[in-house]
């Protein structure tokens, strides 16, 4: 047990000192989501206001109806109604981008409104400018919204005619059970993939990169047995993987407290990540992550140098990233048969714990074949860290 | 003391292989049953070409890879059924070994010394001892990847000496040094004769092997060729140069095998 806490150290010492380490699976864990958040959140805040503020033209065409509905319009801010003569004029100077939208009234809009019938107006936009069109529409509607009122007013109708039944949405799901079933997935996600992100580099480093530095002879000339030099380089790899994936969460939940800022975003975080289910989600992550290990150390063992082991351990990361991605998937759930599924079953699990309707027999069984994953993957390591084939090729 | 007992090893060649090497044999036969003896207080060179079986001889004997048959005493202890202790008594440097280039010098020997059983009181004075000798007290706190070649072999030399083993194997230890770093080499080989060690070095450098060695073995194509003291190998000479006559042993075994 010394041998093994001797090797881990100093295998620690070495990769806490190595800078691509510490960018790798601290530096860009730590800072990906707050930067990826506030950049989403910035550019979407100036993006909306520049929008909000941006002038819009509206190319207008009466077909010798009334103005009042334009006249109503053209109090708004940041719009500017154009006359036009007909529409082809509209469409043309729509399709130039010299103006952003266009409306026309039916030839006997006004009468048909008069007679209480359903009178046509057409709009022009372009779908490729959708905060435009969304803009507009929001006017249009106002006017709809006036209009009916008015008609009501006319034939002394109370404001609520036109809604018959008021519908009251009690919605009894709870924070937790909304979050876990569209974006719980998400986290064991991350977790996953940055576990095995965390993994991959020391797994590479410990051991394809001791025998292209040439010092795996000398350790294994000391006196100490081979299963203690694994066990100690397992441990370092497991724990970068486990110490990568917190990081990232960290980031993660640290940026969406801070956006929340003590709102029901910051409410919803706290009543998701409880003691209860960060324990679990550990539980269910430190067999994956040793399985990860298991699978990275004999590649790296195999392999003849850190370029050749990266190479084939990098296509690896679709093997886990595919199936962590079923847990965005909206109706799949962990079961007998999904709890069988490595990664997968973590992902269900998760999900399951988050939304907290977590069945007993699925999560025994998801956490025993992840056991048994991780100590066949311990098997295989220590099989082809014994051939001396390939710890000499 | 070191005894090699007719000690084979092969090993299957995949079909990568065969065709690396051009060859149709299933097996590879890198030590074809070879047997010496290693005194303490003597120096035994393994000399022969390149490919000839020298470093897996001496992974053998270092327990790094094990036999196909034969027999290894090193210190007294059975290679297959006591590595541990054979580990042990054992110092292993080679031409290419590599340190951790992230630790410092004080680091590399400390978690070598560490592994190797060596208490802490005498590790002080076994560090203190090389690092007078070596002249290395400036770069103790050093990271590795900062210091030159000849600082780094010195590193490595004392970091082969630390738990003070009673047998040191040297695998080609001056190779693709300059003539300075590899002095440092030649002055420890002849300090661990002087120390009573047992000394085994492998060579593909006849004037080396003059220089240092009281025992010799020429080994090719896995097999030992001439086994005898440096001595009576100047004495029974039939070429003019040292170089000369172990080339003339190594091709007069060819024609016989041809």
């Amino acid at each position: 047990m010394k041998k093994i806490i001797l090797i881990a150290k100093k295998e620690f010492l070495d990769m806490f000192r190595d800078k691509r380490t510490l960018m790798r699976m601290i530096m860009i864990p730590l800072l990906v989501f707050p930067l990826i958040i506030y950049l989403i959140t910035t550019v979407q805040e100036s993006q909306s206001e520049k929008e909000a503020l941006k002038e819009l033209t509206i190319g207008y065409y009466l077909n010798g109806q009334s103005s009042d509905m334009i006249d109503r319009m053209d109090t708004a801010a940041h719009f500017n109604f154009l006359a036009y003569e007909d529409t082809a004029a509209i469409t043309a100077d729509i399709k130039a981008q010299n103006i952003n939208l266009g409306i026309w009234f039916g030839q006997d809009f006004d009468q048909k409104y008069s007679a209480g019938e359903q009178a046509t107006c057409g709009i022009f936009y372009r779908a490729a400018n959708s905060e435009e069109y969304e803009r507009f529409d929001n006017l249009i509607d106002l006017q709809k919204e006036y209009l009916v009122q008015e008609r009501l007013a006319l034939n002394e109708l109370p404001a609520d005619y036109v809604q018959p039944v008021s519908f009251i949405m009690n919605d009894k799901s709870t924070v937790e059970e909304v979050i876990g079933k569209y974006a719980g997935g998400i986290l064991p996600y991350i977790f996953m993939a940055f576990c095995f992100m965390g993994c991959m580099l020391p797994a590479i480093d410990l051991f394809a990169g001791e025998k292209e530095r040439g010092t795996i002879e000398t350790l294994l000339v000391t006196p100490v047995n081979r299963v203690h030099v694994l066990v100690g380089k397992m441990i370092v790899v497991t724990s970068f993987g486990l110490l990568s994936a917190t990081i990232a969460l960290v980031g993660l939940v640290g940026s969406l407290y801070l956006m929340g800022d003590g709102g029901a975003l910051t409410d919803a975080i706290a009543k998701i990540v409880t003691p209860q289910l960060v324990i679990t989600l550990y539980l269910l992550l430190i067999p994956v992550a040793i399985f990860f290990a298991g699978i990275m150390i004999p590649v790296s063992v195999y392999a003849r140098s850190f370029k050749e082991a990266q190479s084939i351990l990098t296509p690896l990361n679709i093997a886990v990233i595919v199936p962590a991605t079923l847990g965005f998937l909206p109706g799949l759930e962990l079961t007998y048969t999904t709890a069988w599924i490595p990664i997968v079953n973590v992902v269900m699990a998760t999900k399951a714990i988050i939304a907290g309707n977590a069945e007993m027999g699925p999560m025994i069984i998801t956490f025993v074949s992840l056991l048994v994953l991780s100590a066949l993957a311990v098997f295989v390591s220590f099989k082809q860290f014994g051939k001396e084939s390939n710890v000499l090729r | 003391m070191i005894i090699v007992d007719n000690l084979y090893k092969s090993f299957k060649l995949s079909k990568k292989q065969r065709k690396e090497f051009n060859t149709a044999d299933i097996e590879a036969v890198p030590v074809d049953k070879i047997s010496f003896k290693c005194e303490p207080g003597r120096i035994f060179s393994l000399l022969g070409p390149n490919g000839a079986g020298k470093t897996t001889t001496l992974r053998m004997i270092s327990t790094i890879i094990t036999p196909t048959s034969g027999k290894i005493e090193v210190a007294g202890y059975d290679v297959a059924t006591q590595p541990n202790e054979v580990r042990k008594s054992i110092g292993f440097l080679t031409g290419s070994t590599g340190l951790y280039e992230r630790l410092t010098a004080d680091e590399v020997l400390k978690y070598y010394a560490d592994l190797n059983y060596v208490p802490k009181a005498e590790f002080e004075t076994r560090k203190k001892h090389y690092y007078d000798l070596l002249d290395m007290h400036d770069f103790a706190g050093k990271r590795i990847g900062q210091l030159s070649t000849g600082m780094k072999q010195k590193v490595s030399i004392t970091r082969t000496m630390i738990h003070h083993p009673d047998v040191v194997v040297f695998d080609e230890p001056t190779s693709g040094l300059d003539v300075i770093t590899a002095e440092n080499i030649i002055k420890l080989i002849r300090d661990c004769k002087i120390e009573g060690k047992t000394v085994i070095f492998s060579s593909h450098i006849m004037s080396e092997v003059d220089l240092l060695c009281d025992d010799l073995a020429i080994i090719d194509k896995g097999k030992i060729l001439y086994n005898d003291t440096m001595a009576n190998f100047r004495a029974n000479m039939k070429a003019d140069s040292l170089t000369r006559e172990f080339i003339r042993i190594v091709n007069e075994n060819k024609k016989v095998n041809a």
